[in-house]
């Protein structure tokens, strides 16, 4: 069973510049809340940004790991928040 | 009278619902072609768990939420029903959770991202670009 740690870590490993906060919400191992700031989205959509967090996972994701909530932040984009 | 080995999708909805093809050779994949028509013919089309009256899942009860706190006419398909259901939208979106929002056709997101619009006013923007285009 993952923990909030290794989920952050495993992002921020598999995308450039990433930097993760990850929260298991239920404390179940298999609930996530995680936001994310990278580089890596730069011009891309957030349906692309949350794809390329989801793809870290593969098919774990709706397996082992029930629910990733997700939020992604570009470094442009948190400073303007 | 052509027989159907499979169930038209479980759609509640104020608008028309979709039917499966009525028959499939092995070689087709009828319930990924019955999804992709589901999504062609509502501008506003959201697969969830559960139906709008009683979602099965907290992010599905968000996302209609936020949809019925707009005021805007929708198609939902509940995927609990058959997990083909799920494995097919999922080959078809490239995006492994649910729910999943489609406007025009196109995905729009799953909860966060429809909770983020929302927030944000960008989905009474879409919707209102989808309902009056």
């Amino acid at each position: 069973m993952p923990s909030a740690q290794d989920i952050k870590q495993r992002i921020e490993s598999a995308i450039p510049g990433a930097q993760a906060d990850v929260e298991d919400y239920t404390g179940g191992g298999d609930h996530f809340r995680a936001t994310v700031t990278a580089t890596a989205f730069e011009g891309l959509s957030r349906i692309e940004q949350h794809r390329l967090i989801y793809a870290v996972f593969g098919a774990e994701i709706g397996g082992p790991i029930h629910a990733l909530a997700l939020k992604t932040h570009t470094p442009s984009t948190i400073t303007t928040n | 009278m052509p027989s159907s080995d499979f169930e038209p999708l479980p759609m509640s909805s104020s608008e028309a619902t979709a039917t499966a093809p009525a028959a499939a050779s092995e070689q087709t994949n009828p319930i990924r072609d019955a999804i992709a028509q589901a999504i062609d013919e509502h501008r506003v089309i959201l697969f969830m768990k559960g139906t709008p009256e009683a979602p099965a899942c907290g992010f599905s009860a968000r996302t209609v939420a936020a949809l019925q706190a707009l005021e805007v006419p929708f198609a939902a398909v509940d995927v609990l029903p058959d997990a083909r259901i799920r494995q097919e939208l999922s080959a078809i979106s490239n995006w492994p959770t649910i729910p999943q929002l489609f406007v025009d056709g196109e995905l729009l997101g799953g909860c966060d991202i429809v909770t983020e619009m929302y927030e944000s006013g960008e989905l009474a923007q879409a919707l209102a670009e989808a309902t009056t285009a």
